[in-house]
């Protein structure tokens, strides 16, 4: 029991570091990026196929992040003065590009067939003490991003992505480029999702291109959009919601196994759809978010 | 020289039923002001309609008429439920909503009929010959289709009194609004015939290939990449961005590969978006 309530705290803390990036990516900034799985992938694929060759994890994991952040950077180049929803669309093409190379450059990424027997974290120790240890890791990397990103938003840096988010035109009327700062902005939250997408690897030991679907980008969404827009509480509530309705399904499967696995995958992606409609339509601050405000 | 041929007639195919869905796309974005991505699960129920009209008549005719059906019906609940409550946010809200909205329709379709394929079990037909060029002639009957569905689409938008009106919505809501042009009645009927349209584009890609819970979701890029090569909100040039956007495809299929067929696509809605963010015949109002 012990030992799954551990596996279940690392799998949230890795989406709630997804969903802070993508916090200060929506949430702070106003950036819609729907190509958040993309990130993820790049940086589990960055980890796996370096640790295959024996390089050691301290610099795997920040090379997994700089490689995701890598990828932002051009993206964003291109996409980033685009109209909001046109940046949508083109990261979500992004993220399925990047499925697609995962998928077809096997000499790269074993395509298909994945790549299997990733090195845990702390492989000296063993059990429990190793699955703490895991956990551990992750939390100070949660603390550390939560920390960065109170200092941001108090920052001059905050105030003005938050005055990009809240009005474009009159940041840009007083003579600041918010593209420069959105730039930023989608580096920074994709060094956390490619992090994220690392300790994923490790932690799970097999990754294949149809575990990045863009179906995680938009569970991530739905966390923080049910946890709250713009909070840091939002993304960790939202985290646990979905970790919760995750797991909850497996559960209700056990319960009930007349449900095929099949099935149950497109309950679980109705679900995600009915919490994007109706959240948007009628919460669309979250549980967390400010009641005031509509 | 024949096998070219032979791709760019098959990429002609593509490109229609890719124009139709881009069609659909662009409709509700000239008037409703966002990228609906619910478009390509409209197609997928269009498509999942017709199999099901088809397998319990045997008629193509009919099941393709019944696809069109349920894909207006489906166009005009999602508007009536989710899209007019949010008239008036901004258009991230309506995005997110219609990816939530695709979602659903996909969570339906594989509850029922599960993630395997079907197909149209339509009779094999020996391809006619002219000098060496193979031509399917179910290939033959899909574009006349398509260009049937096109046109009857441009007469409602340009001879018919409704169509009018929707033109007005699109061009000026306010504008239309102070005509005495009721907006609630466009919206409906554009929300039909987006939702017929990209129905059948569904039904013409399920008769060229397989029925899957996904067919219309994977077609995504493709269809928003020819809506901003057409420029967004003109009905004309996404029809012909699609038609371009598919023979290129096919073209370039046997150099990059069938798998990076996606990828191309991709390329293409970069390259417009940063040459030419208006399209092909995009009004000089800027997008970006």
């Amino acid at each position: 029991m012990d030992a799954y309530l551990i596996a279940i705290a690392i799998i949230t803390a890795i989406y709630v570091l997804m969903a802070l990036g993508l916090n200060l990516q929506y949430g702070l900034t106003g950036l819609v990026n729907f190509g958040v799985v993309g990130f993820f992938c790049v940086g589990a694929y960055t980890t796996a196929i370096l640790s295959q060759k024996g390089v050691p994890q301290y610099i795997t994991f920040p090379l997994a992040a700089l490689l995701a952040m890598a990828f932002a950077w051009p993206l964003g180049l291109v996409s980033i003065r685009l109209r909001e929803d046109y940046f949508a669309i083109v990261s979500l093409g992004f993220s399925e590009v990047v499925r697609l190379v995962a998928t077809s450059e096997g000499w790269l990424t074993q395509g298909v067939q994945g790549i299997p027997g990733i090195p845990k974290m702390f492989g000296t120790f063993s059990g429990t003490t190793q699955a703490l240890a895991v956990l551990g890791l992750l939390v100070v990397f949660n603390l550390v991003a939560i920390a960065a990103m109170l200092r941001i938003v108090r920052s001059p840096f905050g105030r003005m992505i938050e005055a990009i988010r809240d009005n474009e035109e009159a940041v840009k009327a007083l003579g600041k480029d918010p593209a420069g700062f959105k730039i930023q902005v989608l580096v920074l939250g994709s060094a956390l999702t490619g992090l994220a997408g690392a300790a994923y690897a490790h932690y799970i030991g097999f990754i294949s291109p149809e575990q990045f679907i863009p179906l995680i980008t938009f569970q991530i969404w739905m966390a923080i959009i049910m946890g709250g827009v713009g909070r840091i509480s939002g993304a960790l509530v939202g985290a646990i919601i979905l970790m919760v309705f995750l797991e909850g399904s497996r559960f209700l499967r056990d319960v009930m196994p007349f449900i095929s696995e099949v099935a149950m995958a497109s309950v679980r992606l109705g679900v995600v759809g009915l919490a994007l409609v109706l959240f948007t339509m009628y919460r669309p601050q979250g549980l967390m978010g400010d009641f005031t405000r509509k | 020289m024949s096998g070219f041929l032979e791709l760019a007639i098959s990429g002609l195919m593509s490109g229609l039923v890719i124009g139709l869905a881009a069609l659909a796309l662009t409709l509700v974005f000239g008037v409703a002001r966002f990228a609906n991505a619910a478009t390509g699960d409209f197609m997928t129920i269009g498509a999942y309609a017709a199999v099901f009209g088809f397998t319990a008549t045997g008629s193509i005719v009919i099941g393709g008429l019944l696809g069109l059906f349920i894909g207006a019906v489906s166009g005009v609940i999602s508007y009536f439920l989710v899209f007019r409550v949010l008239e008036g946010r901004p258009s991230v809200s309506a995005l997110l909503a219609s990816i939530g909205v695709g979602f659903i329709i996909r969570s339906v379709l594989g509850v029922i009929y599960g993630h395997g394929q079907q197909v149209f079990q339509l009779p094999l037909v020996r391809p006619w010959r002219y000098f060496d060029v193979r031509i399917q002639p179910n290939d033959l009957k899909i574009g006349a289709t398509a260009l049937l569905a096109l046109l009857v689409v441009f007469l409602v938008l340009h001879a018919t009194p409704i169509g009018r009106r929707m033109r007005a919505v699109a061009d000026d809501p306010m504008l239309a609004r102070v005509s005495g042009i009721a907006p609630r009645k466009v919206m409906f009927a554009l929300w039909a015939m987006s939702g017929a349209v990209a129905a059948l584009a569904g039904v013409l890609l399920g008769i060229r290939t397989v029925i899957w819970p996904e067919m219309g979701w994977e077609m995504l890029i493709p269809v928003f990449a020819a809506a901003v090569l057409g420029g967004i909100g003109h009905p004309v040039g996404a029809v012909l961005a699609g038609v371009i956007l598919g023979v290129v495809q096919e073209i370039a299929t046997p150099y990059v590969g069938f798998t990076y067929k996606l990828a191309l696509a991709f390329i293409i809605l970069l390259v417009v978006l940063l040459v030419r963010p208006k399209g092909l015949f995009g009004r000089v109002e800027g997008v970006r």
